[in-house]
């Protein structure tokens, strides 16, 4: 288990609710998100898979630059793709708005 | 009626399915992040809700609470935070319903069982579990769901089988042993764990039905399943449940039955059985010490019973020991198997029966059960159900007045401890190294988890509730009373007597105090140890109402 904690500058829209989704289980995800009224979105991540502290940081990159957002996240991991990973952020992303 | 695949569905969505549209009302959700403490220092990623959500709301108007076992997350599997969600929630809607505010309980069961990170403290819980269900279901109806890709086994089908109503689908399985580790434990040939229409065949909902291990079958979809459970719980008193004697007290068919069944050979029959001796069976020499061998029971007996005379109290003790020429051979060397089970319902009933209208006898179970018989004819058979008899007998005695004490003076393991010692108002046991407490083989622990054993070994140490020790298993609050002797194998008259006084003792408190497996929580010992049982149980109790 790794644990991994990033933060991002603040985006302009900000989340109206918490929304959990996914499940950890196999190749799967749980993210948790949250409203936030920090300065930074801030992502903490723990993980099955470890040594793939640079992968996370660019996806979370990804995300981060196509949603302008400020939100609390947190990860439970287990050993999801990154496809399945934006895929969990973004359907939390979209329940969250 | 259609509606949307309801096993294709997160536990979570299928709480709300299942309740009145816009009722649903999650206690305990995510955000609370009531997680396992005990999966992160093995290298598991815990999940925020540990994988247990209960939800309150209504069913056709009426108050329930819904609770939704996710299949997904480390098979279902109960530790001590999901555990204590179940328990906690049921031991609610109990407080709620005898005070004539009755709250419909559905159990949505997709559950490989105690998890097995958190081993003893999942049977601990287990045992809180089935005393619940068997109190709650006198008041309202409590429903069992079996429709998830898991299925429902170990610790938590022989709860399935308490519930008032158990409805399946195709897709449920419904059993004791799950396949993998039947086939670790007694081999290939007994059961072939890659055989899908063997497994569907032997545990698959459609079979219990036919065999009436289920009530009701109904299609894999939200509005079947949702419909099904209105109707029932509108009128529990008609079919299916309510019109004859709950399935775990149909003692005499159920033995009927079982005699009657032709079993399978599977595996070669042992050429020379081993006759029962003393050495290798510490309950069967306890029983005799005891016992002082009061009555003769013949030896093709794998459950024996004395009654015995200690001062002014009357004593049944019930022991399983090892029986080499018992019908089915998987129970051979003590384990709880099929017969057994139905057994210990039998005898425990027989004193009930005797003692009514008055002075209840105490019940001594004297726990050495290497856990409960790995095999196909036992699976065919239920050997959740006959467990869940033997749960079920104790629990009632129990409740009926009847001072129950177990004394652990060998191997409690797993299912078998569960029918056969934890429904007992106190727990006594020998301090002694060689007396191992586990839900399961070192072996199966290996298979399940993919660990070595040198791994589940060096992990012992860190979580206590994996340890296999007397010591580790009494630090969990579990144990009223470690009993001091030099040797459990030889043990003198001087022992023998501080047993039976430390017995006595147990009685009159029982008599005095009666005691329920939830009060293991109040123990000393309990407090650090089991902590999080505890605090998800009061923050549950905040947000009930």
């Amino acid at each position: 288990l790794e644990t991994l904690n990033f933060s991002f500058p603040a985006g302009s829209q900000h989340v109206l609710r918490r929304v959990q989704v996914g499940i950890v289980a196999s190749g799967n995800l749980e993210v948790l998100l949250e409203p936030t009224a920090n300065a930074y979105s801030q992502v903490r991540i723990r993980t099955s898979v470890s040594g793939y502290a640079e992968t996370w940081k660019a996806l979370l990159q990804v995300f981060f630059e196509r949603h302008d957002v400020a939100a609390c996240i947190e990860i439970n991991d287990s050993g999801a793709s990154p496809p399945v990973v934006l895929l969990r952020l973004e359907q939390a992303l979209e329940e969250s708005l | 009626m259609k509606g949307e695949s309801f096993s294709e569905r997160s536990a979570r969505e299928r709480a709300r399915v299942l309740l009145d549209q816009g009722t649903f009302r999650e206690l305990l959700d995510p955000f609370e992040r009531l997680e396992s403490p005990h999966l992160a220092p093995q290298g598991i990623v815990p999940q925020s809700d540990d994988g247990v959500v209960v939800a309150r709301g209504r069913i056709r108007a009426k108050e329930a609470v819904v609770v939704s076992v996710e299949g997904g997350f480390q098979g279902g599997s109960i530790g001590e935070v999901g555990g204590a969600k179940i328990a906690g929630a049921l031991e609610m809607a109990l407080r709620d319903s005898a005070r004539g505010r009755p709250i419909i309980s559905v159990l949505v069961l997709d559950t490989a069982g105690i998890r097995l990170q958190e081993a003893n403290l999942g049977i601990l819980v287990l045992s809180e579990i089935h005393a619940a269900i068997l109190e709650l279901r006198e008041y309202v109806p409590v429903v069992g769901v079996i429709a998830g890709k898991i299925g429902c086994f170990g610790g938590m089908g022989i709860a399935a089988a308490l519930c008032g109503a158990l409805i399946g689908t195709e897709i449920g399985r419904l059993g004791l042993n799950g396949p993998e580790v039947i086939e670790q434990e007694a081999g290939v040939a007994e059961f072939d764990a890659t055989d899908r229409q063997l497994i569907w065949k032997t545990m698959g909902c459609r079979r219990r039905k036919e065999i009436g291990q289920i009530d009701l079958q109904v299609q894999d979809s939200d509005t079947a399943l949702a419909e099904t459970i209105a109707e029932y719980c509108e009128k529990p008193k008609l079919e299916p449940a309510g019109a004859r004697a709950p399935r775990t007290r149909q003692i005499e068919s159920q033995l009927k039955k079982i005699n009657d069944y032709p079993i399978l050979r599977r595996i070669p029959e042992r050429l020379t059985p081993s006759a029962r001796t003393s050495v290798n069976s510490h309950g069967l020499l306890w029983f005799e010490a005891l016992t002082e061998n009061s009555t003769t029971t013949p030896e093709a007996k794998s459950v024996l019973a004395a009654d015995v005379q200690w001062g002014g109290e009357t004593v049944r003790a019930i022991v399983v020991v090892p029986n080499a020429v018992a019908r089915f051979p998987r129970a051979r060397d003590g384990q709880v198997g099929i017969e057994e089970g139905w057994e210990i319902a039998r005898l425990v009933r027989e004193a009930m029966t005797a003692d009514e209208g008055r002075e209840k006898r105490a019940l001594l179970a004297i726990v050495d059960v290497p856990g409960q018989a790995f095999g196909i004819n036992e699976e065919i058979l239920g050997l959740h159900l006959s467990l869940a008899a033997a749960v079920d007998a104790y629990a009632t005695a129990r409740r009926a007045g009847h001072p129950t004490v177990a004394l652990i003076v060998g191997k409690a393991i797993s299912g078998a401890f569960l029918a056969h010692g934890l429904q007992c108002g106190q727990i006594l046991a020998l301090n002694d190294e060689s007396i191992e407490v586990h839900v399961m083989s070192e072996a199966s622990v290996a298979r399940v988890t993919r660990r070595s054993p040198e791994e589940i070994n060096s992990l012992a140490s860190l979580v206590r509730a994996t340890a296999r020790d007397i010591r580790s298993f009494a630090s969990l609050g579990a144990v009223d009373q470690l009993v001091n002797c030099d040797d459990s194998y030889s043990i003198d008259a001087h022992c023998v007597a501080s047993v039976r006084s430390k017995i006595l003792k147990a009685i009159s408190e029982l008599r005095l105090f009666p005691r329920e497996p939830k009060m293991r929580l109040d123990s000393p010992a309990s407090q650090e140890s089991r902590k999080m049982s505890r605090v998800v149980r009061k923050a549950l109790e905040a947000e009930w109402s």
